[in-house]
């Protein structure tokens, strides 16, 4: 198992080497670069500024400039944001705690909802209530996450009232108290719902469909002859070969994630790090766009390899290729 | 599972007759599902309503009217007016032309480029095979929306608007479908009528498109039916951040981007709603036509 997980982590490497070149070339296909960032913004001398860009390495033959900058990337230096006029790291540091928050409630949430409803679906299969939620199944897969994220402002934020509709925390909260995290939590929930709208409904979906055919199998006809309580066998024999599965679909939620995250922060206007990205799109912040497009791309290697390997952990037969 | 008994009148009478073929029998058993057939007619009704925009409404769909900003939906503007006074009725046909025009190239050139790429992967094997799939593991390992965003930041303006759109999601979004189709091919080109075309001197292309190709269809529409509400979702959801198709152009995302704004949003629901509903219908009518297929393709599944 380990033999498969490291081959599978080199395996990375050249990976993360042909994205850093497409981001490098995608980066200087742009109209502009990022000189702005470094010189000062007061001296618009055309001499200055042409020193500068000689300075800065912009003339360099572009194979030069591309080992310059990931030199510099690895070590961790990532430029300077041309916006913020402060090291690209310490913009993204800054935003990375409130995705991160995002992105573990829609986790929590999405996982809590999804072994609820689905664990009482299989239970109850074709009766009304799994109707129900089979319903609402077809409706979660099929609703955009924008879609959904309106609707939710508009219901739960403005009609009823129930949930701040951006930000993400109150103004005029001192952090580290109760509030502080309450306040937050507040905020991060509505986002984190929809976030994990598309992955509750398939999980549901999954689980359901896995509780009905383990229900069939053979162990469960045995504990049935023995006389275990039916409440035994499903919370014990079936549900934990029902939720052995539905943990390798980790990986693909924080692949998930990082694309739901730009939409799903937009729309909340959460300051996270989708909205970062949508952010320095628009002002052509590159430093910070590279260093996002990075950071994004390096976050979906790890969520497939994850998600290869916890397969590898539940089929052994993945293992060998 | 399928085994005919005496006892069964019906079956029985039946034998003498030709038996259907695969495809009859698919287009039978879809008939019967009525969910999948109301979405069909459904989808259909938005593309002939949408295609058939100018002789529908007489409305100017581009014209900025300041006298008519916002107004609530009446006789004559059945759906109201959006903030620029421009008819939400009838930016919604057009829009459903722009929104469907997408999703059916995008869903063309991903299904075309796939099936491409994933049938010469699987039937040759070897070398051809890892170098095409570590491509493909490669065009996977890009996060979608962020790469369709930057693609599109740097095209724009040098090509017309749409087809750069277009292009990027095309490009970013065929790796599934391509591994699907490999491993259709690896198991049927076991088969012995392949090793026998094999032996009659078929050429690789003639194997691929006659004889494997056809065999594999079912599971390509389904996958294309899949694919275009993917593709819808991803058009609408880009012009929704603004990223996708130009502005000025009106598609069902473009309308829906005016929900950014919580004035709309709170009080305007006439300009917002109409958009966000036609979305979810359409993919959720979608979604039930490729659950329809799917099943229908199924020899097994008996509904």
């Amino acid at each position: 198992m380990l033999k498969y997980a490291f081959r599978r982590i080199l395996g990375m490497i050249p990976m993360l080497f042909l994205t850093s070149i497409v981001v490098f070339s995608l980066a200087k296909l742009m109209p502009g670069d990022s000189l702005s960032g470094e010189i000062d913004p007061r001296n618009t001398d055309p001499k200055y500024i042409a020193d500068m860009r000689e300075k800065l390495g912009y003339n360099d033959p572009l194979p030069q400039q591309y080992f310059h900058w990931i030199g510099n990337f690895v070590q961790g230096d990532f430029g300077k944001s041309t916006r913020f006029k402060i090291p690209a790291a310490e913009v993204i540091g800054e935003r990375i705690p409130n995705t991160l928050l995002l992105g573990l409630s829609s986790i929590l949430i999405t996982y809590i909802l999804a072994f609820l409803m689905g664990s009482y679906s299989g239970r109850k299969p074709y009766t009304l209530g799994d109707n129900i939620i089979g319903g609402l199944n077809y409706l979660g897969l099929s609703i955009p996450s924008f879609v959904a994220g309106v609707f939710a402002i508009f219901l739960f934020s403005f009609t009823l009232g129930w949930f701040p509709s951006n930000g993400s925390i109150d103004i005029g909260v001192t952090e580290g108290t109760l509030d502080y995290w309450l306040s937050r939590l507040h905020h991060v929930f509505l986002p984190a719902v929809v976030l994990g709208l598309l992955s509750t409904a398939s999980y549901t979906q999954f689980l359901r469909n896995d509780i009905i055919e383990n229900s069939r199998k053979d162990f469960v006809r045995t504990a049935r002859a023995k006389g275990t309580p039916e409440r035994k066998i499903y919370n014990v024999h079936i549900l934990r070969n029902s939720m052995i599965p539905l943990i390798t679909f980790l990986g693909f939620d924080l692949v998930a994630i990082i694309s739901g995250a730009i939409i799903t922060e937009t729309i909340f206007t959460y300051p996270g790090l989708g909205q970062l990205f949508l952010d320095s799109v628009g002002t052509r912040d590159y430093p910070v766009l590279m260093t996002l497009t990075m950071l994004f791309s390096f976050l979906t290697l790890i969520g497939n390899l994850v998600a290869d390997v916890f397969y590898g952990i539940v089929d052994p037969r993945i293992r060998l290729e | 599972m399928e085994i005919v008994t005496e006892k069964d009148p019906k079956i029985f009478r039946a034998l003498p007759k030709k038996s259907l073929s695969p495809w009859a029998m698919a287009r039978k058993k879809f008939k019967k599902n009525k969910l999948a057939m109301a979405s069909l007619f459904f989808l259909i009704a938005v593309a002939i309503l949408s295609f058939l925009a100018p002789y529908i409404t007489t409305a100017d769909v581009s014209r900025i009217n300041i006298g008519e900003m916002s107004l609530e939906p009446s006789s004559k503007h059945w759906l109201g007016t959006d903030r620029a006074g421009r008819d939400v009725f009838t930016r919604l046909l057009y829009g459903g032309r722009i929104s469907l025009l997408v999703g059916i190239s995008c869903t063309v050139f991903v299904i075309l480029l796939g099936t491409l790429i994933g049938s010469i992967s699987g039937y040759f094997g070897g070398a051809v095979d890892s170098l095409l799939m570590r491509f493909t593991d490669f065009i996977l390992n890009f996060p979608f929306l962020v790469f369709v965003i930057v693609l599109n930041a740097i095209l724009f303006g040098k090509i017309n608007g749409l087809w750069v759109l277009i292009g990027t999601i095309s490009i970013l979004s065929w790796g599934g479908i391509a591994r699907i189709v490999r491993s259709k091919i690896l198991a049927e080109k076991e088969n012995e009528y392949i090793t026998a075309a094999i032996s009659i001197g078929c050429s690789p292309a003639k194997i691929i498109m006659k004889h494997l190709i056809p065999n594999i269809l079912s599971t390509i529409i389904v996958q294309a039916t899949i694919t275009f509400a993917t593709m819808i979702v991803a058009e609408t959801g880009l012009s929704f951040l603004g990223f996708g198709v130009p502005q000025e152009i009106p598609s069902w995302g473009n309308m829906l981007n005016s929900a950014n704004e919580p004035d709309v949003l709170q009080f305007k629901l006439w300009i917002w709603v109409p958009p966000a509903l036609i979305i979810t219908i359409t993919i959720l009518s979608i979604n039930f036509i490729g659950e329809g297929l799917k099943d229908a393709f199924n020899p097994k599944s008996r509904r």
